[in-house]
Parts: C-alpha cells; sequence; structure tokens
C-alpha cells in the first residue's frame, strides 16, 4: 500500500500524543496517588465511593455524637455519685439524731449539718454543663430546675423529658435524666413507708413495717389506721374497717405487713402505711423535714414521739432515694458501658470503610511506578522512532 | 524532420510531469489537495503527448470519510460537553457529596446541644453553603445550555456560508466544464473540502448524478443544495420549549418548518444536541430533583417542629416552581400553571402533555424520558395531579383538541434553592419551645438515611447516581470516541493511500522526468547532428 507522506507523519504524531496522553495520566495518578481521577475514569467505582464516604463520614457524625453523650453521661455520673455520698450521710446524721440521748443542742448541730447536705444536694440537681445549660432539667435545660420558695420548700420546674442523641444507626440513647426520675421517683420494688399524722396527740411510735405475706389481699395498697381511745382500751382500723383492740405493745398486722408499735395514741391519731411511690417521693422533701422536725423542741412525750417517727419516715425515704440514685447511676454506668462497645464496633466500621474506599479509588503505587517506567520507555521509543521515520527520505541522497 | 517534433513532443510532456511533481511537492502538506498524475498518451502522428492532469480521487472513499468525519466530530463535540460535567459533580472541590454531609453534620450538633446558638448558626451556614453550591452546579449546567444554544447557532451560520460556497462552486465547475471540457482540479479539490467541512457540522448526503454537480440533501432527505441553488438552514426557538435554539428549515416552498432533532445525528451539530438531550437535560433535572426532595423534607419536618420563639417552624428551603410551556403551535389559548403538591415523590423526568379531549378536559401525558403516557383528566377544580404535580388550568373553555404543554418539574427549581433562615432562634429544633428539645432536630437528621428522593433513595444515593449516570455517559463518549477516531484514521489512510503525497516517491518522479527530459533533449541533439550531416553532404 501506498503511504503518502501526510500519513507518515500524522501516524507517527498521533502515536507520540496517545503515549504522551498515557504517560501524563500515569503522572497524575502518580502524583495524586488516586487511581480514579474523574468519574468517567470507573463510574462504577466513583459513585461506590461516594456512598462509602458518606458511610463513613455519617459513621464520624455518630462518634462525634458518642463523644457529646460521653460527656454528658461522666458528668452525670460525677453528679449522681456525689449525691449518693451526700444521701448516705444524710442517712448517717439521722441515726445518730434517733439516740435518745441526744441533747437539743446536739440535734440542732446534726439539723445544720443536714442542712449543708440539702444545700449540697440542691446545688448538684441544679449543676450545669459547660455551656451553662442545666443536666437536669428535661429539655428547659435553660433556667435552674429545682427552685426554693419563701418557706424553703424546693420545687421542680423542669419537665419529664430526657435528650436522645442518636449514637449508632439503631441506636438512640437517653443522654440525660431529669429531675423528676432523680429526685421524686422510688424504685418499683421500694417497700412500704409509714408516715405519722403530723396532728398526731398521742405519743403513740412506729417500727417498721414489716413485711410478712407479700401475697396477701390488699398487699401492695395503702393502709390508714386510725385509733379510738374508750376508756383503758384503745382500739384501730384499717381504711375504715371495723375497729380491733390493740394490746400495748403488740404489733398490729394488716394486708401482709406487720407494724410494731409503742406507745399510747390519743384518740383520732393516725398512721399512714403506704407503699413508698405512693407516698413522699421527694428527696427534698425528706431533707427538709427531717431539719424542720430536729429544729423543733422536743419537750413533751408527744414531740418526742413525733421526732421518732420523723426520722423512722425519713430513714426509709432516704434508703429509697439511695436506692433510685443508684440505680440511675448503674444505669448511665451501663450506657457509658455500651458507648464504649458501640465506638469499638465503629472504629473497626471505619476502618472497613477507608478500606474499600482505598481500593475503590486509590492507586496502586507498586504497580503505578512500573507502570510509569514502562510508559516513559513507550515515549521514548516513539520519539526516537518518529525522528528516525521523518529523517529518511530520497531528498537527502539528491 | 519528424525526429525534431517527436523530441520536442517529449520535452513538453517532460515539462508537464516535472510541472505536476512539483505540484504535488508542494502541496505535500495542502488539506483537501488530492495527487496528480500526468496521463501520457502516444500521439497518432508519432511523439507523446499530455492527455490529462489526472486528480486521485475516489468518490466512494470520499463519501465513507465524510459520514466518519460526520460521526467523529459529533462524538468529539459531545465528548468534550460531557467531560465538562463529568468532573463538576464528581470532584472534591466542586461536588455536592462534602457540602451535603456538613450540612448534615451541623444538624448533628444542633441534636447534641439544641440551644447552643453556635451549633444553630452552624447550621445556617451550612445550609448557606449548601443551596450556594447547588446553584453554582446549577448555573455553570445553565451556561452550557446558553453555550449549546449559541453554538447550535454558530454551527448554523457556518453550515449556510458552507451551503452557499458549495453551490457557487457546482456553478463554476460547470461552466469550465463547459468552456473546457474538462474541470479545473484546483476547483474539484476546494468543493470536495466544502463538502467535508459540511460533514464536520453535520451529515449529509452527496450525489453525484450528472457527473458535474453535487447534489447535496440532510438526512431526512430535504434538499440543501441543488445544482447552484442552496436551500438555507436557520436557528429557531423550539416551538415547545422557548428556551431552547434548534433548526428550521425553510426549503424550497420558503415556508420554515421546525426539524425534528433526530434528523441530526452526527456532525458537531446532532452531538450538540445529543448531548443536550440525552446528557444536560436529564443531569440539570436530576440536580433539581435533589434540591426539590431536600427542600420538601426538610420544609416538611421543619414545619412539624417549633422553634425558639415557639412557633412552628417556618420553611426552611425555597425552590422554583416548575416550569410549564404552551407550545407555540397550539390554537387554543389556555394556559396552565404548576406547583408542587411538595409531598408526593417527584420522578425527575419532563412530561409532554396533549390535550386529547377538550369537551371532556381529558388529557394524554406521557413521560420524556421512558415514553411511558396515561390518560388523566381534569379534577372539578380544574387541575391535573400527578407525580408529585399540581397542574391548574385557567380557562378549560379555550381547550382546543390536539395542543400541547411541555412540563418540566425540576428542570429550573435549583436557580431558586436557597436558604431562608437567618436567625438561629428559627430553627425549630425541638417539638417544644424548650431549650433542650432536641426532638425535631433528630428528625430532620434522620432525613439523611430516608429516601426521601422519588420515594427510592437516599439523598446521597441519588447524587451518586447522578455521577455514576454522568461518568457512564462520559466514559461511553470517550470509549465511542476512541473507536470512531481509529475507524477514520484507517479511512483516511486509505484515502490517502490513493489521493496522498508521497515525497520518496515524487522525488524518485523528479529524477525520472529529470533524465526522461534530458533523454528527449538528447533526441533532438542527435536529430540536429543528423541535420548537419545531411547539410554538409549536399555542400
Amino acid at each position: 500500500m501506498r503511504i503518502s507522506t501526510q500519513t507518515l507523519f500524522g501516524a507517527s504524531t498521533a502515536t507520540l500524543q496517545r503515549q504522551q496522553a498515557e504517560f501524563l495520566r500515569i503522572g497524575q495518578q502518580l502524583a495524586s496517588g488516586q487511581r480514579v481521577l474523574k468519574p468517567s475514569d470507573d463510574p462504577l467505582a466513583s459513585s461506590r465511593a461516594l456512598e462509602v464516604s458518606q458511610s463513613k463520614a455519617v459513621a464520624e457524625q455518630y462518634a462525634a455524637a458518642r463523644v457529646g453523650a460521653r460527656n454528658a453521661l461522666s458528668q452525670q455520673e460525677q453528679v449522681l455519685n456525689s449525691i449518693g455520698h451526700a444521701i448516705t450521710s444524710a442517712k448517717t446524721l439521722a441515726v445518730q439524731a434517733a439516740s435518745d440521748t441526744l441533747t437539743p443542742a446536739d440535734r440542732a448541730s446534726i439539723a445544720a449539718e443536714l442542712r449543708g447536705i440539702l444545700e449540697t444536694v440542691l446545688g448538684q440537681a441544679n449543676a450545669a454543663d459547660g455551656n451553662g445549660r442545666y443536666l437536669f432539667g428535661g429539655f428547659q435545660d435553660d433556667s435552674p430546675p429545682f427552685v426554693r420558695d419563701g418557706a424553703g420548700a424546693v420545687s421542680y420546674v423542669g419537665d419529664a423529658n430526657a435528650r436522645n442523641l442518636r449514637i449508632d444507626d439503631a441506636r438512640l440513647m437517653a443522654v440525660g435524666d431529669n429531675g423528676i426520675t432523680l429526685f421524686q421517683m422510688v424504685q418499683a420494688g421500694a417497700g412500704y413507708v409509714a408516715t405519722a399524722a403530723p396532728g398526731n396527740a398521742g405519743n403513740l411510735t412506729f417500727t417498721g413495717p414489716l413485711v410478712l405475706d407479700n401475697s396477701a389481699p390488699d398487699h401492695g395498697s395503702a393502709f390508714t389506721l386510725e385509733f379510738s381511745v374508750a376508756g383503758d382500751s384503745i382500739s384501730y382500723s384499717v381504711n375504715g374497717a371495723p375497729a380491733q383492740i390493740w394490746q400495748a405493745g403488740e404489733p398490729v398486722v394488716f394486708g401482709g405487713l406487720s407494724l410494731k408499735l409503742d406507745g399510747v395514741p390519743a384518740a383520732g391519731d393516725s398512721l399512714v402505711v403506704a407503699p413508698s411511690g405512693g407516698v413522699n417521693t421527694d428527696l427534698f422533701a425528706t431533707l427538709k423535714n427531717l431539719v424542720d422536725a430536729l429544729e423543733r423542741p422536743d419537750q413533751t412525750a408527744t414531740d418526742k414521739a413525733r421526732l421518732r417517727n420523723t426520722l423512722n419516715t425519713s430513714m426509709r425515704e432516704l434508703d429509697n432515694a439511695l436506692d433510685n440514685i443508684l440505680t440511675v447511676r448503674a444505669s448511665v454506668g451501663a450506657k457509658l458501658n455500651e458507648l464504649d462497645t458501640v465506638d469499638e464496633v465503629a472504629g473497626n466500621r471505619i476502618l472497613n470503610y477507608e478500606e474499600t474506599l482505598s481500593q475503590l479509588v486509590d492507586f496502586d503505587l507498586v504497580k503505578g511506578i512500573s507502570d510509569y517506567s514502562l510508559r516513559q520507555m513507550g515515549l521514548e521509543a516513539s520519539q526516537k522512532a518518529f525522528v528516525d521515520i521523518t529523517r529518511m527520505s530520497l531528498f537527502n541522497f539528491l | 524532420m519528424k525526429i525534431f517534433s517527436i523530441g520536442v513532443s517529449g520535452l513538453s510532456s517532460a515539462q508537464a510531469a516535472l510541472l505536476a511533481t512539483s505540484n504535488n511537492i508542494s502541496n505535500v502538506y495542502t488539506p483537501g489537495y488530492h495527487r496528480e498524475i500526468p496521463v501520457l498518451e502516444q500521439q497518432r502522428v508519432g511523439g507523446v503527448g499530455v492527455g490529462a492532469i489526472q486528480r486521485q480521487f475516489n468518490q466512494f472513499v470520499a463519501a465513507q470519510l465524510n459520514s466518519a468525519t460526520s460521526n467523529l466530530s459529533g462524538l468529539d463535540a459531545y465528548h468534550a460537553q460531557v467531560a465538562q460535567i463529568d468532573n463538576l459533580l464528581g470532584s472534591s472541590n466542586t461536588g455536592l457529596a462534602p457540602l451535603l454531609q456538613s450540612f448534615f453534620s451541623s444538624l448533628q450538633d444542633v441534636v447534641a446541644s439544641p440551644a447552643d446558638p453556635a451549633a444553630r448558626m452552624g447550621v445556617i451556614g451550612t445550609a448557606n453553603a449548601l443551596t450556594a453550591q447547588f446553584r453554582a452546579v446549577d448555573g455553570y449546567l445553565h451556561s452550557m445550555q446558553h453555550s449549546i444554544n449559541g453554538q447550535i447557532g454558530n454551527e448554523i451560520t457556518g453550515i449556510n456560508d458552507t451551503l452557499a460556497q458549495i453551490a457557487r462552486l457546482n456553478n463554476e465547475i460547470t461552466l469550465a466544464v463547459a468552456n473546457r471540457g474538462e474541470a479545473p482540479n484546483a476547483l474539484l479539490n476546494q468543493r470536495d473540502a466544502m463538502v467535508n467541512k459540511l460533514a464536520e457540522s453535520m451529515d449529509v448526503r452527496v450525489s453525484y448524478l450528472d457527473g458535474v454537480n453535487y447534489s447535496i440533501a440532510m438526512a431526512d432527505g430535504k434538499p440543501l443544495v441543488v445544482g447552484g441553488r442552496h436551500f438555507e438552514i436557520e436557528a429557531v426557538m423550539a416551538a415547545d420549549d422557548p428556551t431552547r435554539v434548534t433548526v428550521g428549515y425553510d426549503g424550497p416552498a420558503g415556508t420554515p418548518v421546525e426539524l425534528g432533532e433526530t434528523v441530526f445525528a452526527g456532525g458537531r451539530l446532532g452531538g450538540l444536541m445529543a448531548f443536550r438531550r440525552e446528557t444536560l437535560d436529564s443531569v440539570q433535572n436530576g440536580i433539581g430533583l435533589l434540591a426539590a426532595s431536600l427542600a420538601h423534607a426538610f420544609n416538611g419536618q421543619h414545619g412539624g417542629g417549633t422553634d425558639l420563639y415557639g412557633n412552628a417552624g417556618g420553611d426552611l428551603f425555597a425552590l422554583g416552581a416548575p416550569r410549564l410551556f404552551a407550545n407555540d403551535n397550539n390554537s387554543g389559548g389556555a394556559q396552565f400553571s404548576a406547583i408542587f403538591d411538595g409531598t408526593a415523590a417527584l420522578s425527575g423526568a419532563d412530561y409532554d402533555i396533549r390535550v386529547s379531549d377538550a369537551a371532556s378536559g381529558t388529557f394524554v401525558v406521557t413521560r420524556r424520558d421512558t415514553g411511558a403516557s396515561f390518560d388523566i383528566a381534569l379534577n372539578g377544580a380544574n387541575q391535573l395531579a400527578f407525580d408529585g404535580l399540581v397542574l391548574t388550568l385557567d380557562d378549560p373553555a379555550q381547550l382546543v383538541d390536539g395542543d400541547s404543554y411541555l412540563l418540566q418539574p425540576t428542570r429550573n427549581v435549583t436557580r431558586d434553592f436557597a436558604n431562608l433562615i437567618r436567625d438561629p432562634g428559627l430553627i425549630a429544633a425541638g417539638q417544644s419551645a424548650s431549650s433542650g428539645d432536641n426532638r425535631n432536630a433528630l428528625a430532620l437528621l434522620d432525613l439523611q438515611n430516608s429516601k426521601v428522593v422519588g420515594g427510592r433513595a437516599s439523598l446521597n444515593q441519588a447524587y451518586a447516581g447522578l455521577v455514576s449516570d454522568v461518568g457512564i455517559r462520559t466514559n461511553i463518549a470517550e470509549l465511542n470516541l476512541q473507536a470512531q477516531r481509529g475507524f477514520t484514521e484507517q479511512i483516511r489512510v486509505v484515502q490517502q493511500s490513493e489521493s496522498g503525497v508521497n515525497l520518496d516517491e515524487e522525488a524518485a518522479n523528479l529524477i525520472r522526468y529529470q533524465q526522461y527530459y534530458q533523454a528527449n533533449a538528447k533526441i533532438i541533439e542527435v536529430a540536429s547532428t543528423l541535420f548537419d550531416t545531411i547539410l554538409g553532404v549536399s555542400r
């Protein structure tokens, strides 16, 4: 076949250009470390890469959420820890105060210590994070959730919500507990609490109640014991049922419970024995009752009985409150553990994503460098060929 | 002395041959030049003559080369365009994926600390950046539409110019043939070069029936050049879409008609139109679909929340309206207006809506991407509702059978895609006004993995789909281009092997004809010697 001079040059330059383009491409791949420089180089890999990098980014987003969750939970854990200590101290003080040998001055000093504890707990309940957001107000995190009125009563102004964070694909974690859960609730398993009516005129005191039979009829409901006195005979009625005679010193038994009673009630005195969820569950009210009772002078037998009864009630309530705080603390601890586990799993997942991403779009350097030298040689060879071919001309010999 | 005249005839033939050779040498790199060979003929009275200077031209190879050129320049034009958007969407600098991701990350910050003004400001910032990038991408695609309109106009001007020149050359060649019995090679070369230039712009059919004139027609047979006359094409706005330049044809009848785009399969014109039809429109629709899905999903969820002032959340994103054009050729004056219904899934396709029965208000709606069509009738409120769109007709009395409308739901929405919220307090992070309520922010964040695009894909999946779609199209265009380039190169080699100049060959010819000349000169010298001898004898 005839070869025209134009074809000769054209074919050689086309080859040169092709070689150069390939050489440049490998050079770019080497320089960027990327095999896929633009989507058309490998459309499927590049769209896969987009999806994988989004999955990776989402995983990292969850990791950031976990950092936030861990901060919030650790902070909460510390606060709960110190509240737990405070309740334990209050319980110790209440036990001390129950001693009959204490002078009014001793009791006043215990009352002062308890007041200090009340302040500590209130301060912790109104704890805020670094941004000034209150920890235990539910969604109302912009003002202190516990406020005190003029009479010293503490009330909760937050709400009953808890903030959730998405810490993993399918895991929404509550990262805060509100004031209700922490300070105004008892665990479902908490037992009965007995409370003497504040207006009791006799010197009746109680110990207990003890649970005798938790399958007895009416067990689980609240009971009101009302006393009536006819001469020497003292009788009581449970929840308005027909009155029964009470033998002094004998425990009274009802609804599977046994309540030991001492002293002598006045007519019309009453006791309430109720599951702890149904009576006062507010830690602040408990502490305040305790302080108030200790600060009150105990001149008469009635006063002494009232103090003793309040101490008994409060100790039960403090036990329940401590249980509650410890339970919440345990759940916070469990969440922190869960965060560690999820972190580990997600860390592996992120590594996998990175590896996939790298397989999809990254350049194999070993292969790349050998290709690079190969292309370089190819280009040099075709340059040499171009020079040789174009130098050949019959005109050189004319 | 016959020997003298024979020698002289040889000398002049050798001169003619040397002339042809030097012409070949000097035109070795001239585009459109065809090698010329002197055809020597023995003379009846003795001696030699030059019959013709033959142009080495093969009509069939030329036709093949023209058609290959047409395809090549079409693919080249397509590829040049599609390569521009290949990297626009996929690159980490201009792509939407990183911005989409940082928008969701900033939402995560609000979930973690819903009242934090910095976190809220972060959402506003990333939403601004995201919408701005959407608009930038859309702006780029819009400017490509504009530039394609302009390029089509330029091609048409060039085509008309070339058509006029071919017609003129037809005339000149006819004249030359009439005067001298043969055509001047230079004019023929010029005309063939013109046809090749025309083939680069559009695919044409060339016929050479009378052996003198080229008749040129479009792929569908409409004549462009007949003898010395040419019929122009012109750039017109499409009847169905006034934003689009397409090709109209004046024709012998003189009434311009709009040509279907499928007439132009090859050439730059065909390549540009195919790119616009197959890729640019669908990418623009796809970006619009993403923006619309994002806006609808977020506005819907945001409206369900409460901002820091205790009010229901307002719209987060603004969005343009669906675009709808009544066909220029409609005989009735009824007009539609279109809105999104905001909840149902959008398809991202364009729709043709044709009145099938004006009296009952019945229409045939055809999806342009799939070609699927369905019948739909006006409801009591004079509305058509389908695929997440609500179209309201202004006056059913003006409907005329056969009138048509073009609906482009998501083509034009991205231009107005913007973040509406400037005040961080207006972000509805909660479902109550409580500062610590993050429930709605959580719901907004969950949209990241929800199938909000047409109910089929998450935002990122849809975007990845778009990128791979463009990537595949570019990839195919590249492969086709390479294949066509190789094929065209082969045909060019065949054409060149017949018509191209080889300098070595011409160098040999130069020596050959030089010796030929010297030999003939020798004949004259011998004749002269003989003549002298005769003269000497007679003396």
